[in-house]
């Protein structure tokens, strides 16, 4: 019936603005029109946007549905979308999340109606534009419009500090905002002076690559410090992520979810798209401070998540915690780290928002998040526990549910560039295990006062919203090939940018270890080849400049150069 | 002597087509005044608003069709510079014209004197903005600025008026004192010989070092004398009070039409005429920049009345639009100042019509009372939640494609650390332009709604409309101002 092809994608993505506009008209004591209205209109986009998971040529790695319109052609900007397989995962984790979050608002928002199940929908909008556009004035366009939306549905519908949590969401996303346009233009302006055209496409910008990385030193840093600190902040890295926890709590819960499971991962979509491909040597040099900040994060988030009193802010902390793998995975710069990094960012989509739907649950019923107002729900609540513990289990990584696949995936890539940083990582998972499990252990077990006795299980709507998050999380967890399948030929793209001849070096490596092997068998082994080393040094010679055996040690980077 | 009378009165006559507007303005302003008042008695006057209009919109036509030139002893210049900032001058004073009706036939205020003085300042401005000779700048700023002084002190009965008036005249002339003595030390260092722009700028390149510390004091003071009229930092101290003190309409003229006016004088005694010196002005007017749009941005943080946030915001703005002065592409600066000034004029015309509006009810000058307004008013709180966005530069509204376009250019020519402190402060900016969409969604209203008025309606949906859309209507936006350029 319907095909994956650019103007569908259009579609699916400004489905729910168009919702939004129709909504505009109706009366606002409707209420079940909204509720109703805004809920369709988000299903149907996510119908429309699963065909592209059956559309996608898993073996290109190419920008598919690619089209461009010419927009403001004096400066080149141009309405310019398409998706790869980093973005559809991104891009459908969006529409996946969107029903979920409006499902949820049903009972919880108790006022205006009209005007939250509108914000909703133009945020959807905002959001999903994000992920298809491929120019990067287009992109910085929507990476703001969404921070609208967003103001208001935390200041309207928030908890009693919103008005604070919400501009302060706003100040620093927009500060963060504003230095990477600082840093898009100057990139802009060096492809001007460098091939003579006007042009913001984003495959022109990692074009510039090789260009960017002939300038001063100082000047790669500066611009990968600005795309850096707008990224981070929004990620939110250690030490941008005072305002994730302000926002979470404040927020309603579909606030929460949205901001936990999309907002955040726009942040290290960023890196991914931007900074690694478009500034890798300067990445590089900047490697210790990123890495260092990823670990804090890890360690810092779980520790604080760990003392919190409030389940929100708990599950809050824990992002900070997550996305700090996240970041590790994708600075290891390796294919494993990446995928491991960009998968952990669908994980932590999808359990996060579960735990936030979770202490949304509660807080509805008891309007209170404390942990010390809980205990032994799990006799009042029986199928809220059994889904509570599929989530928290899928949040700590428990194999069999989609975390074990991120973190196992994101350790090995990190292992391989920085031994003693995924040391650092396994730490801060352990951690993750204690305050998830402790936090579980003090709501749902001992003795149950006479309040959370009479408290109501899940019902039909509840449990409804819940069903997907679970369903996937375990096919994730049991079946994560086609996740890395879509992601496979992108990320080797993306490597082979970050470290051109990255993988020559990696199949040549492989095969004189091979080859070793098999003549160390054969014969008495010749005298030049001793162990794995004679690879990175083969790999050197073999005319690639700058031959980076990640397989190895960092130790190689010296080692093959200085031949 | 009479030959060199024939010969004068022939050049005259030669170059008159080129100030037709001017002319037009300044005769229908006289006749309005005499014998055009006698027409209407004394509860008529408000007939003079849409008459204003009418010669608003004739005098934009006259522009439109005024050919290109030099005249008067090179004293006027009629080019697309000229005719870009002459229609924004327009523009701003037509807006100011349709929200004064109201506000005045409140006050039982009305009279022609009005309307005719926003004409004699609009022919000043007109002449400003082709002024080609620092004595031509010089007297137009004077007739634009004169006029303004009466209009700021034109409610008479209200000490603040008068005060602001005062205030505003006082300091006025002050800096219309060092202009002068600026310019008569440029025309010393250059032989004097000339007060040219463009002869300036060839034999201020030429002067001995020995007299550097003339063209350097020279500079300084024209620089001092013209960020004056534009309320750049240092000098901005009479523009909140002035601000603040004005009727509002009033208060919105100044916030635009001469703002325009003088940003075009700016940009061609600074692009043009200093231009071979720009190495004595750069850095000081690098320093009043960044100082604007810091002092401007920290400032409006602590504002409670609506008309002082404005007032600070509109000098964060100036310090904005002097990165197109400072651009060392004098033709690319004046296309992205002129957009800006366009969009910031259709912004904050809407801004203000809001607070003309609740004023008309005897609120709107505290920020409070916008409470509640997205209950009472939904329209026009999501009008003014859109002016407060777009002069925040949040995408895709009109006022971040200015910002884009002008920032754009700063970074190209250089002027990064600038531009970034223009950014990081236009983050400070949504803060308190948030203010007021916090005040409006997210407390509760008191009192009752009242219905809109006609008029305000008009000009609120119009300037919401174009905001909402301009950055859709890009490419137009850049074509058009690709026309304001030099001949």
């Amino acid at each position: 019936m319907f095909t994956a092809n650019t103007t569908l994608m259009l579609v699916a993505t400004f489905l729910p603005l168009l919702g939004a506009l129709v909504l505009l008209l109706v009366p606002k004591d409707q209420r079940r029109v909204f509720e109703i209205g805004s809920l369709l209109v988000m299903i149907v986009s996510f119908l429309m946007s699963v065909v592209f998971w059956f559309g996608y040529d898993r073996a290109s790695d190419a920008v598919q549905w690619a089209q461009a319109w010419n927009w403001i052609p004096a400066i080149g900007v141009k309405f310019s979308v398409g998706m790869d397989g980093i973005s559809l995962l991104l891009w459908l984790l969006t529409t996946f999340i969107g029903p979920i979050a409006i499902a949820c608002s049903f009972s919880s928002i108790t006022e205006r109606h009209k005007e939250y199940y509108i914000w909703m929908l133009v945020l959807q909008t905002a959001m999903l534009g994000v992920f298809i556009t491929q120019d990067m004035f287009l992109f910085y366009l929507f990476w703001e419009v969404m921070l609208v939306p967003m103001y208001f549905l935390i200041a309207i519908w928030g908890g009693p500090q919103k008005l604070y949590a919400a501009i302060k969401l706003f100040l620093y996303t927009l500060a963060g905002g504003v230095l990477m346009l600082v840093a898009i233009l100057a990139i802009y302006f060096l492809q001007h002076k460098t091939t003579g055209v006007y042009d913001f496409s984003l495959a022109s910008f990692q074009a510039m690559a090789p260009v960017i990385a002939q300038q001063t030193k100082t000047y790669q840093v500066l611009l990968a410090l600005a795309f850096f600190i707008g990224f981070a902040i929004k990620v939110p890295m250690f030490p941008f992520h005072t305002w994730l926890p302000d926002a979470h709590v404040q927020a309603p819960t579909a606030g929460s979810v949205i901001l936990a499971a999309i907002l955040l991962k726009m942040g290290t979509y960023g890196f991914v798209r931007f900074l690694l491909p478009i500034l890798p040597t300067a990445t590089k040099e900047l490697l210790p401070w990123f890495i260092g900040l990823s670990l804090i994060g890890i360690i810092y988030g779980a520790l604080v998540a760990m003392i919190q009193k409030d389940m929100k802010k708990l599950v809050a902390y824990s992002s900070v915690s997550h996305l700090g793998i996240c970041m590790l995975g994708l600075f290891a710069l390796n294919p494993y780290g990446i995928k491991g990094g960009l998968f952990q960012m669908i994980n932590h989509g999808i359990s996060t928002s579960g735990l936030f739907l979770a202490v949304g649950i509660v807080y509805e019923r008891r309007h209170t998040r404390m942990i010390a107002d809980f205990g032994g729900l799990s006799k009042s609540m029986p199928v809220y526990a059994t889904i509570f513990m599929i989530m928290t289990m899928s949040s700590l990584g428990l194999p069999l549910l989609n975390g074990f696949i991120g973190e196992g995936v994101v350790l090995m890539g990190a292992f391989q560039a920085f031994p003693w940083a995924a040391v650092v990582a396994t730490l801060g998972i352990i951690l993750g295990a204690a305050y998830l499990l402790w936090m579980y252990q003090r709501v749902m077990f001992g003795p149950i006062t006479a309040v959370n006795e009479k408290m109501d299980d899940l019902n039909l709507r509840e449990v409804l919203y819940f069903a997907p998050l679970v369903v996937t999380a375990f096919w994730i967890g049991m079946y994560p090939k086609p996740i890395m399948d879509v992601m496979d030929a992108p990320v080797k793209k993306l490597v082979e940018q970050i470290t051109p001849g990255y993988h020559a070096a990696q199949s040549l490596a492989a095969q004189q270890a091979v080859a070793a092997k098999l003549g160390m068998q054969g014969m008495t082994a010749p005298a030049h080849h001793e162990e794995t080393a004679p690879a990175g040094h083969e790999a050197a010679t073999a005319g690639h400049e700058a031959p980076v055996h990640e397989a190895a040690a960092p130790e190689t980077h010296g080692h093959g150069g200085g031949h | 002597m009479t030959g060199f009378a024939q010969g004068l009165l022939d050049a005259l006559l030669r170059d008159t087509h080129l100030i037709t507007p001017q002319l037009f303005l300044m005769v229908v302003a006289t006749l309005m005044l005499w014998p055009g008042d006698l027409f209407f008695n004394r509860n008529e006057k408000h007939r003079w608003a849409p008459i204003t209009l009418v010669v608003l919109a004739i005098t934009a036509a006259l522009i439109g069709r005024t050919p290109d030139g030099e005249g008067f002893s090179r004293m006027f210049r009629m080019d697309g510079l000229t005719r870009g900032f002459e229609m924004l001058c327009v523009l701003g004073a037509a807006a100011t014209v349709a929200l004064s009706v109201k506000l005045l036939n409140g006050l039982k205020q009305q009279t022609v004197e009005y309307y005719a003085l926003i004409l004699f300042s609009l022919a000043g401005m007109l002449f400003l903005c082709g002024a080609s000779d620092l004595i031509s700048v010089y007297f137009s700023l004077e007739l634009m600025a004169i006029c303004i002084y009466i209009l700021v002190a034109y409610l008479r009965d209200r000490a603040t008026s008068v005060e602001a008036g005062m205030k505003y005249f006082l300091l006025g002339a002050f800096s219309s004192g060092i202009l002068v003595y600026g310019i008569s030390l440029l025309y010393g260092a250059a032989g004097g010989t000339t007060t040219n722009l463009a002869d300036l700028n060839q034999a201020l390149a030429l002067t001995p070092t020995t007299s550097n510390l003339l063209v350097f004091s020279g500079v300084l003071m024209v620089l001092m004398g013209m960020a004056f009229k534009v309320a750049a930092v240092p000098f901005h101290m009479w523009s909140p009070d002035a601000y603040e003190g004005a009727p509002t309409p009033i208060t919105m003229f100044m916030a635009t039409a001469p703002k325009a006016a003088a940003l075009a004088a700016f940009l061609r005694v600074f692009g043009a005429g200093l231009h071979g010196v720009s190495s004595e002005w750069v850095l000081p007017l690098s320093y009043i920049a960044g100082a604007s749009m810091i002092l401007g941005n920290v400032t409006a943080v602590r504002q409670e009345s609506m008309k002082r946030l404005l007032a600070y915001s509109s000098i964060a703005h100036v310090g904005y639009m002097l990165l197109g002065v400072l651009s060392g592409d004098p033709r690319a600066g004046a296309q992205a100042v002129w957009l800006y000034m366009l969009i910031y004029i259709v912004m904050n015309t809407g801004a203000f019509a809001v607070v003309i509006y609740l004023q008309g009810k005897g609120e709107g000058e505290r920020i409070e009372d916008f409470k509640g307004l997205g209950r009472k008013h939904p329209v026009l709180a999501f009008a003014m939640m859109v002016f407060m966005l777009s002069l925040a530069g949040i995408p895709p509204l009109a006022g971040f494609f200015g910002k884009f376009y002008l920032f754009k250019l700063a970074i190209e020519q250089g002027f990064v650390t600038l531009t970034v402190i223009a950014l990081l402060t236009s983050a400070v900016g949504a803060y308190y332009y948030l203010g007021v969409v916090k005040e409006m969604y997210f407390r509760e209203p008191e009192g009752e709604a009242v219905p809109m008025g006609a008029t305000s309606v008009f000009v609120v949906t119009l300037a919401c409309a174009l905001v909402l859309v301009a950055t859709a209507f890009g490419p137009w936006l850049v074509d058009w101002a690709s026309k304001v350029t030099w001949v």
